[in-house]
């Protein structure tokens, strides 16, 4: 408690140069909360988009299916077993067929990937049920980022050309019965969604599907040879790339981090330079060396304690305000391939206020403790004659 | 009835590294003091007197010989010891006072007495008599850079007294004073040896200390060279 009220004192006591020291650690403080806050809202925004958009609680995959492999698109299908298709009827599960195939806006190629799903479905997000209301022949659902790259708009038609199970080539015109918005690209670029039981029937692939979609995230019984892909896998891929962002965000407020740290630990070598009176004094009077490193130490813990106090002055509007109208994402972001909407809202846990503020104390008192350490070791009668070097 | 020695000296040598040779600051001087003395260590600037000043604080070390303060030889302290036995036992008086700038006045006074973790209104008592004591209850919330040297050193000698240690050790004290802050810093100093019968050792070579001091060693080149007991006429 002596070494916490004399390192307040003497904080206070040296003014401008540790107003300067607490507003750039205080800055770090924010900076590492907002960023990760805004990572963590990204990948909950992320994950919940995905799930309700594209994989649900889990999907059950043919043996064959491999989505990065559009090769094996043209064998991955099958029947359904009785037991999945009781499944399906009674809304557990939602199947999804696809192929790839070829579509002709204004003249042009384009290889998409056409995907059959049950107008009726109600576990996905897509608006299926489009499917169903239209009166078009052939109604087909795309998302905005795919209408955007084929100039497509609602009631246009398209030219769609595939291969059925045979390998005979059929083509068709379909009609642009939705365009939906989400922000998960992977169900919207370069794909063209539509009925199922149409889709079946022009590939010649009836009660067939690629993969299903699970309502729940417990493994559903009896689905051999299929197999169940659950969240953890099927998030796998988006974890990595928050992983990579918090790693690229963490080399850019560690160093802000670093330079705050540099900062206490010069001006704690120059304060030990300039103070050895003071600490000659502290011993005659009756301190041991280490009580006196422990009063240098603790004032590197009361930077970041006082850093803390003048972050949460500034820093809990700022960040609730952020929290709160979000952070709109620059145009362009919704084609870098991944789940990003049009805003992002941080999300400030407790776990990361506390974690961020155990990291600043202490980082702040480890390299206050640094230049401290060597009272340990020096002669009081220098430090009383301000002979240290 | 017998004074007892507090402060023995034996054969005391102290060296300096200097360069690639030593420097002999003290050499085989044997002492003792007893309590209640007024005594100083007189000497030009390198004679030794403040070397044994901070060997008797327990801020040093002897190279060669036995020195005993209060019945504990400084050579066999650990660094903890040694930091109770100043605390408890020892009061500093500098010739720059030393006091912390960033605190009051109160709070330099009271700082010795928190290390003792003496509770708070004891503390508070103490240190207002100490305050009082030495004539400056009116600057309590004064910062030292706000006194004038003589208030400076006169806090400086509450804060080693307000402890009531055994033995105070002045290096120059009077030195960065004016004569008549000298002369009223060291009436204060003989009025708490006298009603408190605190020992007193001094390091110095100014005349106006010397008229006040009951015993003079003076030291020459880390020996002593005389140790002479004054008698002062009584008005």
């Amino acid at each position: 408690m002596i070494a916490l009220k004399l390192a307040f004192k003497n904080i206070i006591g040296a003014g401008y140069r540790t107003l300067l020291n607490i507003a750039v650690l205080s800055f770090a403080f924010v900076v590492i909360i907002w960023h990760n806050g805004v990572i963590d809202g990204w990948n909950q925004q992320a994950r919940r988009d995905t799930i309700e958009w594209e994989i649900g609680q889990g999907q059950i995959w043919h043996p064959l299916y491999d989505p990065l492999d559009f090769l094996s698109f043209q064998d991955a299908h099958g029947p359904l077993s009785p037991s999945l298709s009781t499944q399906v009827k009674s809304g557990q599960l939602t199947p999804v067929l696809l192929t790839s195939a070829s579509v002709f806006p204004q003249g042009r190629m384009q290889g998409v990937v056409l995907k059959g799903i049950d107008p009726g479905q109600t576990i996905l997000k897509i608006p299926s049920q489009l499917l169903n209301t239209s009166d078009y022949d052939l109604p087909i659902l795309v998302g905005k980022r795919m209408a955007a790259s084929l100039n497509l708009k609602e009631a246009d038609q398209l030219l769609m050309r595939w291969r059925d199970k045979n390998g005979t080539f059929d083509a068709i015109e379909a009609t642009v019965a939705g365009i939906f918005d989400c922000n998960v690209p992977t169900i919207d670029n370069g794909q063209v969604w539509l009925p199922l039981e149409r889709l079946r029937t022009m590939l010649d692939l009836p009660n067939e599907a690629t993969f299903l979609v699970s309502r729940e995230a417990n493994v559903p019984a009896d689905i051999a040879p299929w197999e169940f892909k659950d969240l953890n896998f099927l998030l796998a891929d988006l974890d990595m790339i928050i992983q990579s962002k918090k790693g690229g965000g963490a080399i850019m407020y560690g160093l802000l981090f670093i330079i705050a740290l540099l900062a206490i630990f010069d001006t704690q070598v120059l304060s030990i330079f300039r103070r050895q009176k003071e600490i000659g004094t502290y011993i005659a009077l009756g301190m041991t060396r280490w009580q006196v490193v422990g009063i240098f130490t603790v004032e590197g813990t009361v930077y970041s304690i006082l850093a803390i106090l003048l972050g949460a002055v500034y820093g809990i509007p700022l960040l609730w305000y952020t929290a709160k109208v979000g952070w709109a994402m620059p145009a362009g972001t919704d084609n870098m391939g991944l789940s990003i909407a049009d805003k992002i809202y941080p999300v400030y846990g407790t776990g990361l206020i506390l974690f961020t503020v155990l990291l600043v104390i202490i980082a702040a008192t480890f390299v206050s403790f640094l230049p401290a350490r060597k009272i340990a070791n020096l002669s009081p009668t220098d430090a009383l004659k301000g002979k240290i070097q | 009835m017998e004074n007892p020695a507090i402060i023995h000296i034996d054969k005391l040598t102290k060296r300096f590294p200097v360069g690639n040779g030593e420097f002999t600051a003290l050499n085989n001087v044997s002492l003792q003091f007893e309590k209640g003395e007024f005594t100083g260590l007189v000497g030009p600037s390198g004679s030794g007197k403040t070397t044994l000043l901070n060997i008797i604080g327990s801020l040093d070390t002897p190279t060669e010989g036995v020195v005993t303060v209060l019945g504990q030889s400084i050579a066999g302290l650990s660094h903890k010891q040694s930091a109770q036995l100043r605390n408890k036992h020892l009061g500093f008086i500098f010739q720059t006072y030393n006091l912390f700038p960033v605190y009051t006045v109160y709070e330099n006074v009271e700082f010795a007495l928190l290390l003792q973790h003496i509770p708070a209104a004891e503390r508070r008592k103490a240190v207002l008599d100490a305050l009082e004591w030495v004539g400056l209850t009116d600057k309590i919330n004064s910062k030292p850079p706000q006194l004038s040297g003589g208030e400076g050193q006169r806090v400086a000698i509450a804060r080693a007294m307000v402890k009531r240690p055994a033995i105070m050790l002045a290096d120059e004290p009077t030195a960065n004073l004016d004569s008549k802050n000298s002369h009223h810093i060291l009436q204060t100093m003989k009025r708490l040896n006298e009603e408190l019968h605190t020992t007193f050792l001094f390091a110095t070579h100014d005349e106006k200390v010397m008229a006040y001091l009951d015993r003079i060693i003076s030291l020459e080149d880390g020996k002593v060279v005389k140790d002479e007991q004054i008698v002062h006429a009584k008005n």
